[in-house]
Order: C-alpha cells, then structure tokens, then sequence
C-alpha cells in the first residue's frame, strides 16, 4: 500500500503545482474516461501513458526545473534591486548621480556561460528523444499499423492487416507497438491522444506522417469493454475544428481480437423497426459504408473507378458499439442520434452531411438499425 | 504646389511630411486599432467564459480570432513601434528629419489604407477566418472560397508595403544623418534596435510578400502553388509564413528592448550596463532570429535532423536575450531608482518578458513541443513576451516621451492606476493559459464541453481580459485629460541622457538650431554632470525663426500615391469591373508619382 501512497502524493504535488487541484476542478457531466493522477481531467498533457509520453514527461521534467531556476535568478535580484536602490524623488535634488558603472566583462562571460551549459542539460535529452523514434523501414517486431486519415470533422482509422476500415473510434489492443500512418483528405489536422504523448500533424497531399509509440496497459486488467482516452485535432480545420474529437479505446489482445473479427459479422436485423431501417439506410448508402452490406459493395466499385472515389462520410459499422456520434461530439443516445440525422449542421456547424428530410419515424427507423443492429458483441 | 500649402488646420496634417507629425499619426491610429483588437479579444472571452456558450458562432469566432492576431501584430505594435521610431530617431540622432520626408509620409497613408481594408471586411461581412498565419490549403479556393481570406491576403500585402518603405527609409537615415562625432557605437540603443528591426523588416518582408502573392494567384488565378490537388505543398506556405513571421517577432520584441534600455538608465541615474554587449546581443538576436523559423512547425513531421537542428538553433537564441535580461537587472544595480509610470511598466517588462521568454526555452524542446504546440500553453507564451513584454515596455514609452512630443506631462496618478490594472488583469488572464495548456486545451476552439476541467480557468481568463479593459480605459481617460489639462513640460522632462532632452518640449518644426556635436555616448547627461558627479550648465538648443531653416515643404502626392496603389488592390475584388478599378488605381499611382518626382522638395 505504499505504493498506493506514493502515486497518490506524487499527483497531489503534480496538481498543485499545476493549477489542477481536484478539489476546485469542476465537477464532470459524466466521468467517461480513464482519468490520470496528475489532473483527473480527459485531455491531461502530462500523463504519460506510454513510452512516447514517458520520454516527453522525462524531458519536460528536467526542463521545468532548469526553468524555475532561471526564473529565481532573474526575479530574486530584481526584487532585491527594486527594494534597496529605491529613492524618493525629493531626496533626488541633493543627491549626487550614483557611480556610472559602465560594465563588468567577467559577469558578462558568466551569465553567458551559465545559460549555455543549462541549454545543454535540455538539449541533450531532446535530441536523444528525437534519435529514438524508430523510421518506418525498420519497425520493431509485432507493430501494428493503423492509417489514419483526417477530415472535416472526423477520424478515419483504418486497419489494413486486419481489413478493417472504421471512423472515430480507435480501438488498439494493450501494451502493442503502433505505427500510425497520417494523412488528410482535405486540409491539414493534427492527431492527438494527450494521455498518451505528443501530437503531429495529418496533412494532405503524399506525404505520410510517422507517429510510433506502444499503447499502455489496462489499468483495470479483465476489464471488458475498453478503456477510452479522448483525443482532438490540434490544428485549425475550419468551422467545427473545436468538435473534432475522437476516443481512443484501448482493450486486453484477447478482447482486441474479438473485436477485430466481430467487426466483420455483418448487422443483426430482427425486428420491423430495424428492417425499415435498413431501407432507409440505401439512402444513405453515397457517403456511408458498414460491411456485411449493399453500402461495401457500393463502396468497392466506388474505389475500383478511375481514379478510385472515396466515400465521403464515416464507416457506421459498429455504429451501434460508439459511445459517440459526431466525432466525439454527443454520447450516441436516440435523442441525440434524431437529433444529428434530423439536421447536422445545428450540432457541427458547417457539416458536409445535410439534413435528407427523412420523416420522423424513418429517422426511428434508421436509428433503430443504426444503433441496434449494428452493434457488436466481442 | 508644396510650398503655398498651410502650416496649421486639417489639411497640414494631410500633407504634412514633418516626421514628428507623422508619429503622431502613427501613434493615434495604433491606439484606434487597439481598440478594435482588444474588443475583439473581450468578444472571444466573453464566450469561452463557460462551457458551450452561444455568444459566438463557430464562423465568428474563427473570424475574431484571426482578426485579433491580424490587428494587434499588424495594426498596434508595428506601428505604435513605428510611431517611436518616426518621433526618435532624427532627434536621438541630431538629424533635422529623415532621410526621405515624403516617403514617410507615403509609408503612413499605405499604412492606414492598409488598415481600413483589412477592416471594411467587417462592413461587407466576409472577415477573414484562417487565422492570422492563415494556413493552406484551408485558406485556399475550395475550403474557402469567399472572399474573406482575400481581404487577409491584400491588407497584409498592403500592409507589408508600408512597412518596407519605412524600413529603407530609416535604414538610410540612422546610416547617413547622425550629426558630427556620433559614430555608430556613441548611439543610443534605441537607435540600434530601431536600425537592427529596419533590417529585419527588409530582409524578412520580401518573403512574405512573394508568398502572398503565390496565394493571390492560387486563390484568384488557378496556379496550384500550395494545393495538392494540383501538386502543390501545403507546407510550403507554412515555411515562407514562418521564414517572415520568426523574424517579425523579433521586429516586434526589439523596439521594445530599445526602450527599456533607454527609460531604465534615466530612472535609475546610471548609464545602461554592458552597452556594447546589449549592441551585439540585438545584432546576434537578429541574425539568429532567421535561423528559427521552423520550431512553429515542429509537429509538422519535417523529419528528425529538421526538429534537431532548429531546437539548437532556437535554444541558442536564448543566450543573447539572457544576457540582455541579466544587463538591465545590473542597470538598476546601485543606482538611484525612481518608480514614475514609465519605470513600472519598463521594469515589468523585465519580469514579465523573462517569463514569456522561460516557457519559450520550454517549447524549444521537439518532444515537449509536442504537448504544447496548438495549445493555450503557447498563447500563454506569446502573450507574456508581447504582452507583457512589447507592450508595457511600449506604453513606458508612450509615458516617458508623450512630455517631449506634447509638452505636457501625462497624469501619474492615472499612469500608476493604468498600470496595476494591466499588471493584475494581464497576470489573471495569461498565466491561467499555462494550467489550460497543461491540461490539454487546443487553441482556436469556439467551445469546450463541460467535462474537460477547464472551466475554473477559463473563467479566470475572462476576468482577467475584463480587468485588463478596464485598464485601457484608464488610459484613454489619461490621454484626452492630459492633452487638455495636463501639467507643462520643461524641456528636460525627466533628467534624460540623450540629446532629445536639449530641445524644447515639444520641439520646434526644424529639430535642432545648432546642428549638435557629440564626443561620447549619453552625450546630454556629461554635458550636466561631470565624471564626479558634480553638476554642469548645460547648453539647451536655442529657438530661432523656423523660416532661417530649410524644411521640406509638405505634399499631396504621398497621400495620392497610396490612394492610388490601395485602389489598385482593391480593384482585385471585383470580377468584372475589377480590371478597370485596378487600372484606375495604377493610373493615380502613375500620376501620383509624376507628381512627386517634379515637385520642389
């Protein structure tokens, strides 16, 4: 239990000196995330859930403290000065100029030396850190890739060796190397899981963004359904830049393979409800693919054309599993789903989805069969 | 034509090419433009006080945050900077005026037109929203296609302009014109730091204006420079912005560094400490400044030798400005301070700069970088170093020089309540922005939900930019009160040490009677004191009748040619009729120049 202790004081210390004090923080809606110690808040910068993070905390700490050296050696003579050569205005008139020092070439020569030697203790670590990211031609053994694709205002993931192609949940499984492969459809966005580490950019054109880090251990083992962590573009992507968000879910291997093969089964269609549903959801067919479905096929022919066309809408098919809609925007409730289907551009200003002018009860319907029969069990 | 036009009444100022009036104009019209990017900045606030607010749209706010950075970056420091820079530098160099009067007057009036077009954006509803760096390729055609983006790119062309032309013309003054006995290391430093910004703006303005340029023509005339779609690079855009935008934060920071350099000393009746080494660390920064560029970019997947090599680059900078910081402490060391307006905000600028500059050496780290970059962590930055930096050092001097160009003192008591308000308001409203940062809020988000934890803060925030503004209005009240009631003015205000304080306050139209001679630097003060510190007679410069002096005449031409070349941009605007506004435009402009060149100067 000491240990228990020990993490629990160091993030007593870690929010104070942060300005995060649990206590004055303000109380969550809802506690969906894993919360770290350090600032029990969703997009907290210095968890350092994996290696990446872990090496960014270990620099940022050796830098803070630099700093807050420096700091005291600026603002303590300042202060000092300040009090003892202060003067009255009319002790001026009798008082002769003070001596007209000009300079002093040795304290020059230190408080030029000092800083530099300081820059080295940050500059070494940092360049250590940059060298260690492994590059894309040699990856270590068992890393997973995932490809990830920015757009406006949502998260493509794809899976290639696992054939899996979803939106806005990222599913990884625990303690695995990543290698995730950015891009943008559009214009350029920023990937970012701050519990996890730092951010790059997603940009559009060829080139290809290499970030690699190993996903962190469960920290409740055998739990099932997933530990989610909340990530956010970091780059301005026009109007709904701020509602950009996506859910990282991190799983034990086995349930992460259970997922990956449930992903495949295609929608559970049982009721009317869902079987009206699903002829609604032909009209959505353009823009949106889940599998097992006309809407794949669809999309196959699509990518087959010259050059191949890419649907413009995120992959719904485990819709029914998401805890979101929206790209993290809303918890994927009836009312809230309606809501979206109904008119997009009132919950994400500027959505490329428009309102289809469905009646209610087709928006039911198709809600029904977006949120029931597609969800997976794993 | 110049010579029959009048001395006095609106049309003098119109014409006028006297440099102190035209810092004046300057100074006014930075001050205006304050106003609109502070009331923009308290919009913004207002609606991120509390979580999903519904003051602003996400549209709106995306225009005010561009328009803020735009205003404040383009529209008050740089020319409120060059407001000090038109005042100063012929008086703090005994030159009659600078070396191209009209000049100065043309770079003005492109200023001002430059602003205004930036503006009317407002007035026809399509303000600009890509924010002020203004990135492809959301900024290009297909993902903005209004003209929005175009006001943007043709004020800040505009704007650059001005900026240019004023640049060669101080370059050349502070290079040709100082009186007799002045060599380069018996200046004083504001006239080093205004001569090393005039080089930055020259070196730096000629990339950003070929690069908007580019964007013009992707924007209006199909080229596909900075789109993917037709093989372009977005990053490009993201170099040549940063190639011109790390040297600008330097031509902001400068000005600023040369005026604490010069109110210090004068509040503390000592010389500034390790002059020479403050020359060469301004001239380091300077030059270093262009090799920095890219730590804006260090998210952007540039490659590890890229980050490696910049991160040196950019802690390197550090050491010079250190240096600086440690030399104003060692001013203030042993001498006699006195705590008027001017001081405060001048020693402030010493904390709060230093602080600015200490989370700065933070991001300068790629790793660390990672977590802060496109966070509140790096506005907290900026803001303390321009902010609190630039701009208290800033209204230091607008308090320590407004006696020498107004002949009246500003009211303290409003001066020392101006700035406490600014100290606390500034304080509350940015240092909160580092727990933000830390606690992963993104920049340029119109809205947060309320499970995130940001909330106490960003309440904080709100307040802080609430008391700030109140501050501003004290300031506002200071200036019309002191203009009209405000205590006279000697001529040697403040027991200053260099030779404006020969001249009366304010001066005469044609600067100095007896053109001065200097032996030394802080020529003024070892004319009163000698090395004992026994008091001198010094020799005040005599009034004479301005008519024995030759001035250059004012001009109309300066005002028509920017007409004329803002006409010229505006015609851009326009898809049928436009050709025939620009042609009208280059037309003035010719006619402008006609003019000027066979005028009498």
């Amino acid at each position: 239990m000491k240990q228990a202790y020990k993490i629990k004081a160091q993030s007593f210390w870690f929010s104070l000196l942060s300005g995060g004090i649990p206590i004055y923080a303000a109380p969550f809606d809802e506690k969906p995330y894993a919360l770290s110690g350090s600032f029990n808040t969703p997009m907290d910068t210095i968890a350092g859930l994996t290696d990446w993070g872990q090496d960014i905390n270990y620099v940022y700490g050796i830098t803070t403290v630099i700093v807050a050296f420096v700091f005291l050696a600026v603002s303590i003579p300042l202060i000092y000065a300040i009090r003892r050569f202060r003067v009255k205005e009319s002790d001026l008139a009798h008082m002769k100029p003070p001596k007209q020092v000009h300079g002093n070439a040795l304290l020059e020569f230190i408080w030029t030396i000092v800083p530099v030697i300081l820059l080295l203790f940050i500059a070494i670590p940092t360049w250590q850190i940059i060298f260690r990211q492994p590059d894309a031609n040699h990856l270590p053994a068992g890393t997973m890739k995932i490809e990830v694709v920015g757009h406006q205002w949502w998260w493509e993931f794809r899976y290639p060796e696992l054939g899996i192609t979803t939106a806005n949940e990222l599913h990884l499984p625990e303690n695995t190397p990543v290698y995730f492969a950015l891009s943008s459809a559009d214009v350029i966005h920023s990937f970012w899981v701050p519990q996890f580490g730092g951010k790059l950019d997603a940009i559009p054109g060829t080139h290809i963004n290499h970030l690699f880090l190993t996903t962190p251990p469960l920290r409740h083992s055998g739990k099932s359904g997933g530990e989610y962590y909340q990530g956010q573009c970091a780059e301005l992507c026009g109007l709904s830049h701020a509602l950009m968000r996506f859910e990282a879910v991190v799983h034990g291997k086995a349930e992460f393979e259970r997922w990956a093969l449930a992903y495949h089964k295609p929608p559970v269609v049982e009721t009317a409800q869902q079987k009206r549903g699903e002829q609604v959801f032909m009209q959505c067919m353009s823009c949106h693919t889940i599998y097992g479905t006309q809407s794949e096929e669809l999309e196959k022919q699509m990518l087959a054309m010259t050059p191949p066309t890419h649907k413009a809408g995120p992959n719904l098919t485990d819709f029914g599993s998401r805890r979101t809609l929206g790209a993290g925007t809303r918890s994927n409730t009836a009312e809230n789903f309606h809501a979206w289907v109904h008119d997009p551009a009132s919950i994400k200003p500027g959505s490329r989805m428009v309102g289809l002018g469905l009646s209610p009860e087709d928006i039911e319907a198709v809600g029904a069969y977006l949120r029931q029969s597609t969800a997976k069990t794993y | 034509m110049a010579k029959g036009l009048p001395h006095t009444g609106m049309v003098s100022w119109l014409t006028t090419v006297d440099h102190k009036r035209i810092g004046i104009m300057y100074g006014l019209s930075a001050f205006i433009f304050l106003l609109f990017g502070g009331v923009e900045a308290l919009l913004m606030r207002t609606q991120l006080a509390v979580p999903n607010n519904t003051v602003l749209e996400a549209g709106t706010f995306n225009s005010l945050v561009t328009m803020h950075g735009t205003t404040m970056i383009f529209l008050f420091v740089m020319p409120l900077s060059a407001a000090f820079f038109n005042f100063l530098t012929p008086l703090l160099i005994g030159a009659p005026d600078v070396a191209f009067p009209r000049m100065n007057a043309l770079s003005y009036w492109i200023f001002l037109f430059g602003g205004i077009l930036l503006n009317f954006s407002f007035v026809v509803r399509m303000v600009p929203d890509g924010g002020w760096f203004n990135y492809a390729n959301l900024t290009g055609k297909i993902f903005s296609p209004s003209h929005a983006i175009d006001f943007w790119v043709l004020g800040v062309q505009v704007l650059g302009l001005a900026s240019l032309i004023a640049a060669i013309n101080f370059f050349v003054t502070i290079l040709n014109m100082r009186c007799k006995g002045m060599t380069l290391l018996k200046m004083p430093i504001f006239v080093w730091t205004t001569l090393i910004t005039q080089i930055l703006l020259i070196l730096s303005l000629p990339v950003i204006t070929v690069a908007l340029v580019m964007m013009t023509f992707d924007r209006n005339f199909g080229t596909g420079f900075f789109d993917p779609g037709s093989g372009g690079q977005v990053l490009m855009w993201q170099h040549f912005f940063w190639i011109f935008g790390h040297p600008e934060v330097y031509i902001l920071i400068l000005p600023a560094m040369g005026i604490v350099s010069e109110v210090l000393p004068t509040f503390s009746r000592k010389p500034l400490f390790g002059y020479s080494v403050m020359v060469y660390s301004s001239c380091s920064i300077g030059f270093l400044g262009f090799a920095v560029w890219a730590h804006h970019m260090f998210t952007t997947g540039m490659g590890p030798w890229v980050n490696a090599l910049f991160s040196a680059a950019t802690m390197l900078i550090a050491v010079p400005t250190g240096a600086k910081i440690f030399n104003w402490i060692a001013t203030l060391w042993g001498g006699q301070l006195r705590f008027t307006t001017p001081m405060l905000f001048c020693v402030s600028f010493i904390a709060m700069f230093t602080f600015g500059g200490l989370s700065g050496v933070m991001h300068s780290s790629p790793p660390i970088d990672s977590q802060h970059q496109d966070t509140y962590f790096v506005v907290a930055h900026f803001h303390y170093v321009l902010y609190g930096g630039a701009v208290m050092a800033l209204f230091g001097g607008v308090f320590y020089w407004f006696p020498k160009v107004f002949g009246v003192y500003m009211h303290e008591g409003m001066g020392k309540l101006q700035f406490w308000l600014y100290m606390i308001g500034f304080n509350c409203t940015f240092f909160p922005m580092h727990f933000l940062g830390l606690q992963g809020m993104p920049r340029r988000i119109y809205t947060y939900s309320a499970d995130q934890g940001w909330n106490l803060w960003n309440l904080v925030v709100t307040g802080g930019s609430y008391i700030t503004a109140l501050g501003g209005i004290v300031f506002v009240v200071n200036l019309f009160y002191s203009l009209k009631w405000g205590k006279k003015a000697p001529a040697d205000c403040w027991d200053g040490r260099t030779l404006e304080w020969s001249l009366a306050s304010p001066p005469p139209e044609y600067n100095f009677a007896v053109d001065p001679e200097v032996k030394q630097l802080d020529a003024w003060w070892h004319q009163k004191y000698a090395s004992d510190g026994t008091r001198l007679t010094p020799v005040f410069q005599p009034v004479v009748d301005p008519k024995t002096k030759h001035l250059p005449h004012p001009s109309f031409w300066p005002l028509i040619l920017a007409m004329g070349l803002s006409v010229m941009v505006v015609g851009l605007f326009f898809d049928n009729m436009g050709h025939y506004i620009s042609v009208g435009g280059i037309v003035m402009a010719l006619l402008a120049t006609y003019g000027w060149v066979y005028e009498e100067a």
